[in-house]
This record gives structure tokens, sequence and C-alpha cells, in this order.
């Protein structure tokens, strides 16, 4: 066999399939072992397109990649091609090839090696699928990331926005949009007593009508969110006028009757507006304006609509401050109590003493109830400020009723009216007196005109219970409210304390005068003490004698003075059995 | 991927600027398939006279990995952008835009959009649709299943275009001056985007695109074109009012790779003489 033949027998019986082309694939030469293995016969290839082997997709690679890159850079290796067999089957094989360029007379030519691959090619598709099920399991993943984060962006009951996700919107927002960006906080008037009345499902339900009066009531551009509670937020591209247009809008919306559980509600809410002042006003102080400014429609009254002035943030940030300081010191110990000797007059003894808060503010110093009584009853934390209270002087008043080195005294204590609204006072006293083991005797309450206005019945019901227990009740600052003789005949009430106001007028206005005369002899015609508060001079002392007042309290005797300075005050050898408890229990 | 993509759009396109400082501007746009390695062949005609801008398209070639948006670069027009900011970074004007195969819709886009940059179109065997459409009775080439076809073979040849193969390169003795350096840029093909690009590409109806063009169009069509066959040439020729065609003797779909010369003659000689 001479070399030549050596060759072509190597070229036909190659262990891979060999074909050559034209630089525009046509097809010049194909050796056996392609002809055997795709079952073509050599005149059926031979001038046709090696394009024509392949399946449309290979074809479309086969032009725009193979074609060009033999052409530019002479060579392409291992691309993965079908071959359309001549029984049209698809045989997988990797494809290599060279271009041999032209020379002399003899034209480029494209030099094509083919192995068959059916098993890698197995292996390649199982790779593939493996690849594309991980990206789709990646884009689920990523897909169920989202929704997770979208829930958690949403208020689950309404189905808008929550406090995150408005805090999201509102940054996007704002930084793309244009000024001005109001932002609207809506709050409902008197959602608590809907929940407290109808119960928790008919508040959802009411929450969900606003929701969607909101939503109805507003641009589709607009953001909707339920911050929390009863509280919702609008927030969108407005200025000022048209912000407060919007809020009226939103008003009216939601003063539209609607039926829960059978019952027709009337809904009204108090609308704080605030817009943008400059680029630099964040979702965060945005927010907080309307805040503000919704507290402020609150506190004018509700079903109002306030702007943020910029002017008025102080007061109010002072407020809110405020707050919040005095809710750690309710927890945190900041709170004392200091008491006021109450006199008898006829014998000028100590009978009893009235226990009056204070707050030691870390910077402030102490401060007069004034200072904060106000915050706390609009928050309700004066509940947790008068338990506190009741408990630091009650104890006060057993440790003295103990200590034979201490007179005993009545210790009265004042209730306010969220107090007295509590249904759990009465329990609360009961267990405050068992606790520290005081005599209920030595417990007097005293609870405002106002509180016995503000709800009559559960008013007399819950102090009926407490004289049931022997504790003594008085009405403090008596004079000031509405409440007539007839009326008052309906507490069991064994004390007026006469208002400081009409006090410090006597001997000065005879309209006072008579008022503290009046009150004295209403108390005795009741069958009741008299109890005047703030003497300071030896004149008012001496007119509250003439008028046969019982008890006095006031500067003239002592301030108010903490457990340590009372002591040293009222030493016990001085008054020991003089002490003379006027009220009979029961 | 949260690298910053480069700041520069000459940067992101990995811009070449060759040839005669002073020259006619002519701005070469690849197809499907490649990168500006493309032109290679090509470039000795025009850089003599010509000022000529090579460039990557998005996901192609050098082009700056993280500048690729699938958003962005999930239509033509988003490629387009791509080629205007080029432009409009490099100051140029009174543009020749010689764009090939999906490269040629690009630059379509590009020229309805800015008909004030560019002065000429020359488009080297385009197709305003791959796909038919027999409601019209339009031949693009292929049938919807073809182009899942053609997305399956990216799939396969996954692994062979996946950098992290290492290429079995035979040698070219006789063109020492090549192998490497364009073999490699022809490696540069993301497997992931070039699946991306082949759908954009394949899956794209420019047609309604082609009666907004006012810029001088050259069409050059070539025979045997597997990818844009004479219909869906003949097509773009129409589309496009007082656009010249011109037929190549060069087969295939690459004539400026098959047949440089003829390519470049073609084109020379009508910047020369338009119309």
């Amino acid at each position: 066999m001479s070399t030549a033949d050596g060759a072509e027998a190597l070229f036909q019986q190659a262990p891979c399939g060999y074909l050559t082309t034209t630089d525009d694939g046509t097809i010049t030469r194909a050796n056996d072992t392609f002809l055997d293995w795709a079952g073509y016969r050599r005149g059926d290839l031979l001038g046709t397109s090696v394009l024509r082997l392949l399946p449309v997709g290979d074809r479309i690679l086969f032009s725009t990649h193979c074609l060009p890159q033999l052409l530019t850079a002479g060579a392409v290796s291992e691309v993965v091609v079908d071959v359309v067999a001549a029984d049209r089957s698809r045989r997988a094989c990797l494809l290599t090839a060279t271009r041999s360029p032209a020379a002399g007379d003899r034209a480029a030519e494209l030099r094509i090696i083919v192995f068959s691959i059916p098993e890698r090619r197995a292996y390649e598709q199982e790779l593939v699928a493996t690849l594309h099920r991980a990206e789709a399991s990646e884009a689920a993943r990523v897909r169920a990331e989202e929704d997770l984060r979208r829930q958690a962006l949403r208020d689950a009951l309404t189905g808008l926005p929550n406090r995150a996700g408005l805090d999201a919107e509102l940054t996007h927002r704002l930084a793309g949009a244009p000024a001005p960006f109001g932002l609207l906080f809506v709050d409902l008037d008197h959602f608590a007593a809907v929940n407290a009345s109808l119960g928790t499902a008919a508040g959802d339900e009411l929450l969900g009508v606003v929701a969607g009066r909101l939503r109805a009531s507003v641009r589709e551009s607009a953001t909707v969110a339920r911050l929390s509670g009863d509280e919702f937020v609008v927030a969108d591209q407005l200025d000022a006028a048209a912000a407060v247009a919007l809020a009226q809008r939103v008003q009216a919306a939601l003063g539209v009757p609607l039926v829960v559980q059978g019952l027709e509600i009337v809904v009204s809410a108090s609308v704080g507006v605030a817009v943008t002042a400059s680029p630099e006003d964040t979702a965060e102080r945005l927010l907080h304006h309307a805040a503000v400014a919704v507290h402020r429609a609150k506190a004018a009254g509700r079903r109002r609509v306030e702007v943020h002035d910029p002017a008025c943030t102080d007061v109010a940030v002072d407020r809110l401050r405020l707050l919040g300081e005095l809710r750690r010191a309710v927890a945190g110990g900041e709170l004392r109590l200091h008491y006021q000797p109450r006199i008898g007059l006829a014998a000028g003894t100590m009978t009893g003493v009235e226990a009056l808060v204070r707050w030691q503010h870390p910077e402030r110093g102490l401060l007069p109830p004034a200072a904060f009584i106000d915050v706390a009853e609009e928050s309700g934390l004066v509940r947790e400020l008068g338990a506190w209270v009741l408990d630091t002087a009650v104890a006060q008043a057993a440790r003295w009723a103990d200590d034979p080195a201490h007179r005993t005294v009545e210790m009265a204590v004042n209730v306010s009216t969220r107090q007295l609204a509590d249904p759990g006072l009465v329990a609360a006293v009961t267990a405050v007196l068992a606790r520290h083991g005081l005599d209920p005797r030595l417990l007097v309450l005293e609870v405002t005109e106002t509180a016995l206005v503000t709800d009559p019945e559960t008013a007399a019901a819950t102090l009926h219970a407490l004289k049931a227990l022997g504790v003594g009740i008085a009405v403090d600052d008596f004079g000031t409210g509405y409440a007539s003789l007839t009326y008052l005949q309906r507490f069991p009430v064994d004390e007026l304390k006469i208002d400081r106001s009409f006090v410090m007028g006597l001997g000065v206005n005879d309209g006072d005068d008579a008022i503290v005369a009046t009150c004295v002899q209403l108390a005795h015609a009741m069958g009741i003490r008299a109890v005047a508060e703030g003497v300071e001079t030896e004149g008012q002392r001496l007119a509250l004698v003439g008028m046969d007042c019982d008890f006095v309290q006031g500067y003239l005797f002592a301030r108010p003075l903490t457990a340590g300075a009372l002591e040293d005050w009222a030493p016990v050898d001085r008054t020991r059995d003089e002490r003379a408890p006027v009220r009979t229990a029961g | 991927m949260n690298h910053l993509a480069a700041d520069t759009a000459a940067r992101r396109a990995n811009v070449t600027v060759l040839g005669r400082p002073g020259g006619r501007t002519v701005v070469l746009v690849h197809g499907f398939g490649s990168g500006q390695e493309m032109w290679h062949r090509i470039l000795p005609a025009f850089t003599g006279e010509h000022r000529v801008v090579l460039f990557d398209q998005a996901g192609a070639g050098h082009s700056d990995p993280a500048a690729y948006d699938r958003v962005r670069h999930s239509s033509l027009d988003g490629y387009a952008g791509d080629l205007l900011d080029v432009c409009a970074e490099l100051d140029l004007h009174d543009v020749v835009l010689v764009a090939h195969s999906v490269g040629a819709m690009v630059a379509v886009r590009a020229a309805v959009a800015a008909p004030q940059r560019f002065s000429q179109l020359v488009l080297l065997a385009p197709s305003a649709r791959y796909v038919d459409d027999p409601a019209t009775g339009y031949e693009g080439g292929f049938s919807r299943e073809d182009v899942e076809e053609l997305l399956d073979s990216l799939d396969h040849n996954y692994f062979a275009w996946s950098a992290a193969v290492a290429p079995m390169i035979m040698g070219t003795p006789d063109r020492p001056e090549l192998g490497e350096e364009l073999t490699h840029a022809f490696r540069q093909t993301n497997p992931e985007t070039a699946r991306d690009f082949a759908r954009v590409t394949f899956l794209s109806d420019s047609r309604d695109v082609l009666a907004r063009v006012t810029t001088p169009t050259l069409v050059v069509q070539c025979r045997a074109d597997a990818l844009a066959p004479a219909t869906a040439v003949r097509r773009v020729h129409e589309g496009i009012a007082g656009s010249v065609l011109v037929q190549l003797a060069a087969i295939g779909h690459c004539p400026h790779v098959s047949a440089p010369e003829e390519t470049a003659a073609a084109v020379l000689t009508h910047l020369r003489n338009p119309g």
C-alpha cells in the first residue's frame, strides 16, 4: 500500500467523520465513516451545503457563529450539533473544524471533524435540564421571597400597606417625585368605643369599610396605608391646598353612615395634614408632622382637619416627648408621693393626709401634677399612674397605722375619671388594701364632679361597691362642676372638698363667701363632712371656723410633705388620742 | 450582580476607534453571534479614508457585563439606546451606520429615533422579522418551532461556550496573527446573554419601523443566506422608501467575513455615489 493509499484509507476509515467544504459550506468531500454513520450516499452530499445536514437551530448557530469564526480565526472546536441523518433521525455530535486558506490554485477549504457523542449528549442534556431546573427553582425562590416581602409590607386585615410598607413606598415616592408631596394622617374618632361595644369583629369590619372608602376617595396614584389600629395614611403628590381639599373629601366619604352587624354607625375622623417643605423632608419627618397635626385635631375636638404648622411643632413635640418620658418615669420609679396634712378645724390637729403625686424629673427637677397630668389623662397612662399612687399611698398609710411611733391617719387618694370608669377598680382597691393590710376606713378616694357626671350609672355602682368595702368617698374640687344636691344624693359620698378657688376668695369676694358657706351647709345637710382646700391665710381660717367647716388643708398649716418630713412635722405624742374619724363606715 | 457598570457608554460598549481621525465616521454594528471582531476582515477597506467606530453590543464580546440589563436589553430599542448613547457621548455626526444581521434593525431603530445624527444606513443581510407571519403572507424563513429549536441548540452549546471550558484550538500555522486573540473574542459569548439575545433577535418584529426611516439606506443581500432569506431582505428594501438594494455574489449570512472585498466595494461605491 502506497503512502497515498494509506492516507486515503486513514481518511476514509478514520474513527471519526470527516467533511471538507468550501468557504461557503459547500461539501467537497465526505469520508466513509461519516457516510456510514449518517446513512448518506456520497452523491447525496457532495455539492450541497453542510447547513442542510443541520436542524434549523444548529443551522443558525453554524451560520452566525461557526462560519464567521472559521473564516476569521481559522478554527472552531467542540461545538455540539445534531446532524440530521438520511433517515431523518438526529445524531448528536461534536464538531471541530479548521480552515485551510487558499494557496496557489488551491481554494480555501474547511476541514470538519465529527465525533458521534450520543452518551456525552445524554449527559449534557441532563446537565442542561438540571441547570434549567435550578434556574426555575431559583426564580421560584425569588418569587416566593418577593411574595413574603410583599406580605410583610401589607396589613392582613385591609390589604393596605402597613407601617413598613408605607415607609418603603414613601421613601421610594419621595425620591422620585417632584415637590410638593402631601400626607394625610387619618385617625378615626372613638373607634375604641366601637370595638368595646360591638366587639372586635365589628371593629374589623368597620376598618375594612374605612379602608375601601379611603381607597375610593383618592386618585389611583395615591398611597393608602394602615398604620395601626384606627390610624390610616393617605399620601400623594399634593400641595397644601389640594391636601386639605382631599382631607375634607376623605372626611365626607368616611362620614356616610354605614351598617355594621345590623347597627348603623357614623364614623368621623380627625385628619392631620403635612406637606413637604423642602427636598430634605423624609418620609419619617412628613409622617411625624402629620401625626402632630392630627394630635392637634383630636385635642381641638375631633372631626377636624389640622394642617401641620411648623411653628406649632415645638409644643406638640414637647408633649410627645413628655409622654415618652412619663412612661419611663412610671416604670422607672421617678414618681414620688407627697402628703398634705388635713386638719380638724375645731381641734386644730391632723386627722389625715392627701396623697399628691410628684415627678422627680431627671433634668427638670420635681414637677407638680399640673405639669404632666393632662398628658397622662390623654394617653391613658393615667391608669398606670393611678395604680401606682394608690398602691404607694395605701402602703404608706398601713406603715403609719402599724407604727406606734406615728399617728394613724386617713389617707386620701385621688381617683381619675378613667380610673373610675375602669371596671377593675373595685377589685384593685380590694387587692391593695389586702396586700398592705390597711383598714378600709382609713382610705378615702377622691373623685371629681366631672367623673361623676361622665357616666353616672357606672360611677354610682362603683362607688357603692367601694363604700361596701368600707372605703370613704370624697367629691373633689366641689363647686366647679354642675352637680346638684339631688344629683349628689345618688352617690354614697362622705365628704365634700370645696374647691380652692372659692376658698381663696374668702374675705375678699362676697360671692365666694356665699359659695363656701353654701357648700358647707349643703354637706352638713347631707350628713357629710366639709373640707376646705387651699387655706393660706389666718383670715380664711377664721372665716371657715365661722362657717362651721369641718376640716381644712393648705399652706397655712403645711405644704405637701415627704413621708419623712411629715413624721417630723407631726410627732406622735402631740395628738395621739385626738384622732377623730368623723365619718361613719357603711 | 452588584458590580457598578462603567461610567461611560464608550467603556460599557468596549468602543474602539480606528482609521483617519478627520474622516467621515463609519459606525459598525455587529449582529447576533459575536462582537466587533466580526468586522476584522473588512476593516482595512475603510480605515484609510474613514474614521471607524467599533463597539460590542450589550452582553456580547467585551462589553461591560455589569451594564447588561435583562429588562433594558429585552427589546431591540434597548440596544438602539446603547448605540445612541455611544454616538452622543462621542459627539458623532454625519454618521454612516453599517449594520449586520439583527444589528441592522438596531441601526434602523436608532436612525428613526435620532435621524439628525445619521447620513447613511447600510444594512447587511437584514431581516425585519425572522419568524414567518402567515396572516400577512410574510416569509421570514423560520417558524416559531424553529426558534424554540435554536434556543435549544444554544443550551446544548452551553458548556462549549462557557469560558470555563478550555477550547481545543487546532493550529492555524498559516494565520498566526489571528488565532488566539480572535478565537478568544469569539469565546466571550456568555451562554445566558446569548440565549436572551437570540430570543430578542428571533422574536422581534421591526416591519412597522421600516416605514419611519428617513435616512438614505443601502440594503445588501447575499445568496443562500440561511438567516435572512431573499423574501425577508426584499421586505426590508420595500419597507424603507427610496432604499437601494444590492445583490452580492457572496454566499451565506456574513458577507463581510466571507467576502470582505466584495462587500466593502459595494458599500464604498454606494457611499461615494449614494442613490
